[in-house]
């Protein structure tokens, strides 16, 4: 059936960079198909009228364009072919990959016949197939009400987009609503935190296309390609929003005090409270792990708002993207115990020094130890918890804390220039404008010492810092009445649930992992779900910011562009499927998942790589598009018409290893005739049975790339080992097959193996002969 | 909690507890009898060179050599869990342990050594012990047990000053497997909790050395002594009675040397030392002479323990 | 002082000799060291004489050789505090034992091992390790009861039931002796024993 097909050949001249050294006249003469054409200049717009004729004219039903490299001019030819459909277009690269790399006319003429022969034979193999479109939803989750998803959630409703905050605690705000004073590098100055950050969060309480959840977390979340149906469960607040006028007469009444963490525990609030004075929602909590239900605040209330009842809710939402902002929390202190924190009041931590010195603090802004007394001499002890191996320890370095010292150091220096403040550091971090600061603080007589300090112990009234001033290879015990760690930053709790429940990757320590730290930072390997702020890795507002602008600009990509998937993917035959879950566990790429009983592939999530086939017992899966058949065609189209004396070499190479191939060509290096190059869409696809039977006829060597980086790279290095096996097992010559990594820079380097495989397989082919 | 293992234990002899307080094993075996622990002392275990070793005598491969001796033996009486009294021992045989299985050309050479000299029968197989599974001090089974300690308490020291010594050598060679911390060690703490008294638990120099510093105490006293006053000193403060040791090494630098520290620092240090096994023998009833071994103390332990009250 | 680093000399080689050490149980931790000097902040020899650990690994990294002859490193008590802490998981403890080893092979220090034979004594002739007679004056003089008690140290054990006895079987010794032989350890021994010989 497949064979009565009618192909028509267009060959392309290429303004002499094919015709020159290809003789295209033989090339007409070999091709056996039911139309040959050849011009000039093909790519040019009066090439789609002449293929579009040609195909009208004769009726074809597959076209093959024999002209330079897929990469180059794919899109336009298949956009030339029409009215046919995209997908039964092939083009043989007669250029890229053979007239720029072989001299030799007549040898080169041959190669090409060969590469058109084989597109011919893979055309025919074709089936028309549509591009699958997904348009996702436009609302937004955003996990996480701090500064980075405030960012994010503004972004996106600025651009008309639904958003819901799902925030943990009573109120957003996050850790830039207790940090005190922020500072700019640029200025050289200290400014009001919150100052800064209340405009946002009006403008974002005041937005249409914004709601906010607080006392809420996602508990549950199911994903169907571009759509996720998250549960979100809201704890009540005992205290109705819409009636609370938070004036505080609750809090007078109430009779219990507990340390209030919003201070970092340094006071104390009642058990019904408002976060902060600028807590939004603008109302009131009840903290029920306290309270002992007297009732004295609902008496007191004129609002009627108290309702001592109530019960978690469940709330479902359907969204089409959700970005992760769940933010970061500080190194637990007792895990390094050396440093007195949890037996001495004034060792403290940077973030405990900020609610000191901020003017809504436990002491209105003054800096005073726990007796009420200024502090004589501050010492700060910089990478507690980072750039610490050991265990409980962090590796990294959480970047922020440097800064974060330089500006509480100055915060002290200008409320207290007698206070001595010492920063024991190993590096001082100041990249950038923050190098200016770095001297500013410098100029505020600020100290620094050179050592990583081992412990600090009481004695007397005052504490003794015990370290090396390692400039001058010295262990001194520095005297101080204050003493403040600069503790790690590491990933909240709520990040490492967040990424549970939605399956996304996180990073040796636990932060959300990014796809690619260079060029994909704030997407996730979870198809639709993006990152922003502290829950990826440690950074500052500004860098928080940033990358929450960045994700909902991203968000928009999906909501306005919607999504275009090569149809290439997986398909499930669910009479077949039995919902063994095996191609879920295998799945590279997260596709799979069992909702409603069925194995559903995410189409937005499916590379079509295959790696799901193998496992299948019951052959219920088949990737769309007769991959199998079109790899098979191609190689027999290479090895249909090979002369005794001839030496063919098959190499299969993807997208990366493909351009890498092409820029041998564009590089006019060279390599061996022998070499026929087969582009696939994964190199997975290329399956044991291929190999084998690219061997059984006649192909003397098979070279396969792959980019190390891709996902599927271990995957392939197994498979080739396992058939080199089998092939040993068989009695033939494992060295028959290569393989090998591609880079598309190190085109040289592939050059240069594809001319010593090729030398290798003619010493195997004279060793035999 | 690591898996603790309470049968087929070896228990390791130690050169420095046989000689210097031999109560501390009496205590162990009065202690391991009272829990039901399974243990079993061999007369063909030699000690684990730890006192040569660290004095620069021993090389690595002296030393590993002797241990796949002694590995050897436990594996052939079925007692793969060697339970060492002494920090040291602990240190060196877990160290043993870790490189015999995972350095290959230390266990070749071994191997190879005594292949060539007719003991092909102590050669070392790969992951034939196991550094976590297989090597424990004392502590860590007494740690194990440490709800039947509860059950066995006939005497109360509750009124008593305590305060603890970690020996570094279980607590931050192998930090990765010390039970309950190594930067502020609490092994020790909670066993004496468990033996229903309170310690005072951190101190000045808390997680320091003893000051023994191997060599140092004999060819470096002044520096050696001066170690030990920063943490005598620091007791002294906190007006402790009873130190308690997991070490024979820091029990012969307190007890033994406690009247000299004293001299040369102007002061009068009162504290007694004992091993954990010795004050847990003693809460539980072990007889001072015949279990305690209060004979080879050089710091009277009647000096402080005067009389027992029975627990109420 | 100045000093010049020429073209072809490689300091590093040092580290990658230490590295390579059987002892070392850090991998390339010793190259990973950025000077933080939370070793020395915890060292007692550090805080009660001149010995400092993180300078030993600057010398070492600088390829410095003479820290082989520098009396300062016999003052590490091998407590281990610096390997239980260090931020980079280096090992200045490991690294100080691996250069003493390293000098001794060089026969660098033996008169730091004069005294130390005792160990070496009993444990090959006895199997069993023991703190060398020659301290013994000493620890008589420091030590109020000692040797009284060491007198006695018989029956205290009779008293406390201890078997197996103190001294291993002539079997177990003759093993240990072996062992100790085709190790190299007698040889090295006999060598600084012929050392001390000359010396004196």
């Amino acid at each position: 059936m497949r064979d009565d097909l009618k192909v028509g050949v267009f060959l392309c001249e290429c303004g002499g960079n094919i015709s020159d050294v290809i003789d295209l006249d033989r090339v007409r003469e070999e091709l056996d198909v039911e139309f040959v054409g050849q011009f000039e200049n093909l790519c040019s717009l009066n090439g789609r009228k002449i293929i579009r004729d040609a195909i009208f004219d004769h009726d074809l039903d597959r076209v093959v364009v024999a002209a330079c490299s897929p990469i180059s001019h794919e899109k336009t030819f298949q956009d030339y072919v029409k009215p046919l459909n995209p997908y039964l277009m092939d083009m043989a690269n007669i250029r890229e990959q053979c007239s720029w790399v072989h001299d030799d006319s007549k040898k080169a003429t041959n190669k090409a016949i060969t590469l058109i022969n084989a597109s011919i034979e893979k055309v025919k193999q074709s089936d028309a197939v549509d591009p699958i479109y997904c348009q996702t939803p436009d609302e937004v989750a955003i996990i996480g009400g701090g500064i980075a998803g405030m960012n994010a959630a503004l972004s996106l409703a600025r651009q008309g987009t639904k958003v819901t905050i799902i925030e943990q605690s009573p109120s957003i705000g996050g850790h830039m609503a207790k940090i005190g004073k922020v500072f700019s590098p640029v200025k050289i100055a200290e400014e009001c935190g919150m100052c800064l950050l209340n405009p946002i969060l009006n403008e974002l309480v005041w937005n249409n296309n914004i709601e906010v959840l607080t006392n809420a977390k996602v508990i549950e979340a199911e994903r169907r390609a571009g759509t996720y149906n998250l549960i979100v469960e809201q704890s009540p607040r005992y205290v109705d929003i819409e009636k609370c006028i938070a004036c505080g007469k609750c809090a007078q009444v109430c009779e219990v005090e507990v340390p209030d963490d919003w201070n970092d525990g340094l006071s104390t609030r009642k058990a019904i409270y408002r976060p902060f004075g600028q807590s939004y929602p603008e109302s009131y909590v009840i903290d029920m792990e306290n309270c002992t239900k007297c009732g004295e605040c609902f008496r007191e209330c004129n609002m009627k708002a108290i309702k001592l009842r109530g019960k978690n809710e469940r709330i479902p939402l359907q969204v089409g993207s959700i970005i992760v902002a769940t933010g970061h929390k500080l190194f637990d202190m007792n895990k390094r115990p050396e440093y007195g924190y949890t037996r001495y009041d004034d060792v403290i931590t940077q973030s405990e020094l900020g609610r000191i010195t901020g003017v809504n603090g436990p002491t209105k802004g003054k800096l005073l130890k726990s007796n009420g007394e200024v502090p004589k001499r501050v010492v700060m002890i910089q990478c507690v918890g980072s750039r610490d191996e050991k265990p409980d320890g962090h590796k990294y370095c959480s970047k922020i804390c440097c800064t974060v010292a330089l500006k509480n150091a100055n915060i002290i220096k200008h409320k207290n220039p007698d206070t001595d403040v010492v920063v024991c550091y190993t590096d001082v971090r100041t990249p950038g404008m923050f190098e200016k600061y770095y001297k500013h603080t410098q100029e505020n007589e600020v100290r620094f010492i050179r050592g990583r300090p081992g412990e600090v112990v009481k004695k007397g009234d005052s504490f003794i810092v015990r370290t090396e001033d390692t400039l001058k290879g010295e262990f001194i015990e520095i005297e101080a009445d204050m003493v403040v760690l600069s503790t790690a930053m590491e990933p909240s709790d709520g990040t490492i649930e967040i990424a549970e429940i939605l399956n996304i990757g996180t990073t040796e320590d636990g932060f959300i992992k990014e796809s690619h730290p260079k060029i994909k930072p704030v997407t996730t390997d979870v198809q639709g779900v993006f990152v922003c702020g502290t829950a990826q890795d440690p950074k500052d507002i500004t860098e928080s910011i940033m990358q929450a602008t960045a994700s909902a600009s991203k968000v928009s990509e999906y909501n306005y562009g919607g999504v275009e998937i090569e149809p290439f993917i997986a398909e499930i035959d669910k009479e077949k499927c039995n919902l063994c879950g095996d191609c879920i566990q295998r799945c590279k790429y997260k596709a799979m998942s069992i909702q409603n009983d069925e194995i559903y592939i995410d189409p937005m999530a499916c590379t079509g790589c295959g790696k799901c086939l193998i496992g299948c017992a019951h052959k219920a899966i088949t990737v769309n598009g007769n991959i199998d058949e079109k790899i098979t065609a191609t190689i027999k189209g290479v090895l249909s018409k090979k002369q005794p004396d001839e030496r063919t070499i098959l190499v299969f190479l993807d997208n990366i290893g493909y351009t890498a191939a092409d820029n041998i060509g564009v590089n006019r290096l060279s390599y061996p005739e022998s070499i026929h190059i087969i582009k696939v869409i994964s190199v997975n696809r290329v399956r044991p049975k291929h190999i084998k039977y690219a061997l059984e006829n006649g192909a003397d060597g098979v070279f396969i790339g792959e980019f190390p980086g891709d996902l599927m790279y271990d995957e392939v290095e197994r498979k080739v080992q396992r058939v080199k096996k089998t092939l040993e097992e068989l009695n033939e010559d494992p060295e028959r097959i290569a393989f090998s990594k591609v880079y598309i820079p190190y085109f040289t380097g592939l050059a240069r193996k594809l001319i010593d495989f090729d030398k290798q397989i003619q010493e195997l082919n004279e060793a035999e002969s | 909690m690591k898996n603790v293992p309470d049968s087929n234990i070896l228990l390791f002899r130690s050169c420095l507890v046989s000689v210097e307080y031999p109560g501390v094993e009496s205590s162990t075996k009065f202690v391991f009898d009272k829990l039901g622990v399974d243990y079993e002392i061999s007369e063909k275990q030699t000690c684990c060179t730890g006192l040569g070793h660290y004095s620069d005598v021993f090389t690595q491969i002296d030393t590993s050599a002797i241990g796949a001796r002694n590995f050897k033996i436990a594996k052939n009486l079925n007692r793969p869990n060697l339970v060492m009294m002494c920090a040291t021992c602990y240190a060196i045989n877990k160290k043993s342990v870790k490189l015999l299985n995972k350095n290959d050309d230390l266990r070749n050479e071994i191997n190879g050594l005594f292949e060539d000299n007719g003991l092909k029968h102590l050669t070392y197989e790969k992951n034939d012990l196991l550094p976590t599974e297989n090597i424990f001090h004392v502590v860590d089974i007494l740690y194990g047990k440490k709800d039947e300690i509860e059950k066995n308490i006939k005497y109360d020291l509750s009124e008593y000053k305590i305060a603890t010594h970690h020996g570094c050598h279980y607590c931050k060679v192998h930090y990765e497997d010390t039970i309950a911390g190594f930067r502020d060690p609490n092994i020790l703490d909670e066993l004496v909790e468990a033996c229903g008294c309170k310690t005072i638990g951190w101190y000045d120099h808390k997680r320091a050395t003893c000051g023994t510093g191997f060599r140092q105490r004999y060819s470096n006293p002044d520096l050696s002594f001066t170690a030990t006053a920063d943490k005598m000193n620091a007791l002294d403060e906190e007006d402790v009675e009873i130190l308690i040791h997991l070490c024979p090494n820091c029990h012969i630098q307190f007890d033994r040397y406690q009247h000299l520290i004293s001299k040369r620092e102007n002061k009068n240090y009162k504290a007694i030392h004992l091993n954990i096994a010795q004050f847990i023998a003693i809460v539980m009833g072990g007889d001072f002479n015949k279990v305690i071994g209060v004979k080879s103390h050089t710091v009277p332990i009647d000096s402080i323990i005067k009389e027992l009250k029975e627990v109420k | 002082m100045s000093s010049k680093q020429n073209i072809d000399d490689s300091p590093i080689d040092f580290a990658e000799e230490i590295i390579h050490d059987y002892k070392n149980s850090k991998d390339e931790g010793v190259l990973k060291c950025v000077q933080c000097g939370m070793c020395t902040s915890t060292c007692p020899a550090a805080r009660h004489s001149d010995y400092n650990p993180r300078d030993i690994i600057e010398r070492v990294l600088d390829g410095d050789k003479s820290i082989l002859n520098d009396d300062l490193l016999w003052n590490c008590f091998y407590c281990y505090t610096c390997h239980s802490v260090c931020p980079v998981g280096n090992s200045v403890c490991e690294v100080n034992q691996i250069l003493k080893q390293i000098a001794i092979s060089n026969e660098i220090g033996y008169d730091k091992l004069y005294e130390y034979m005792g160990f070496a004594d009993s444990y090959f002739t006895a199997a069993i390790g023991a703190i060398p007679e020659i301290f013994f004056e000493d620890i008589k003089k420091d030590v109020p009861g000692w040797w009284e008690f060491r007198q006695n140290l018989g029956e205290i054990r009779d008293e406390l039931e201890l078997t197996p006895p103190l001294m291993p079987s002539k079997e177990v010794i003759d093993e240990v002796s072996k062992i100790l032989t085709i190790t190299g350890f007698k040889e090295k021994i006999e060598k600084i024993r012929s050392s001390q010989e000359v010396s004196q």
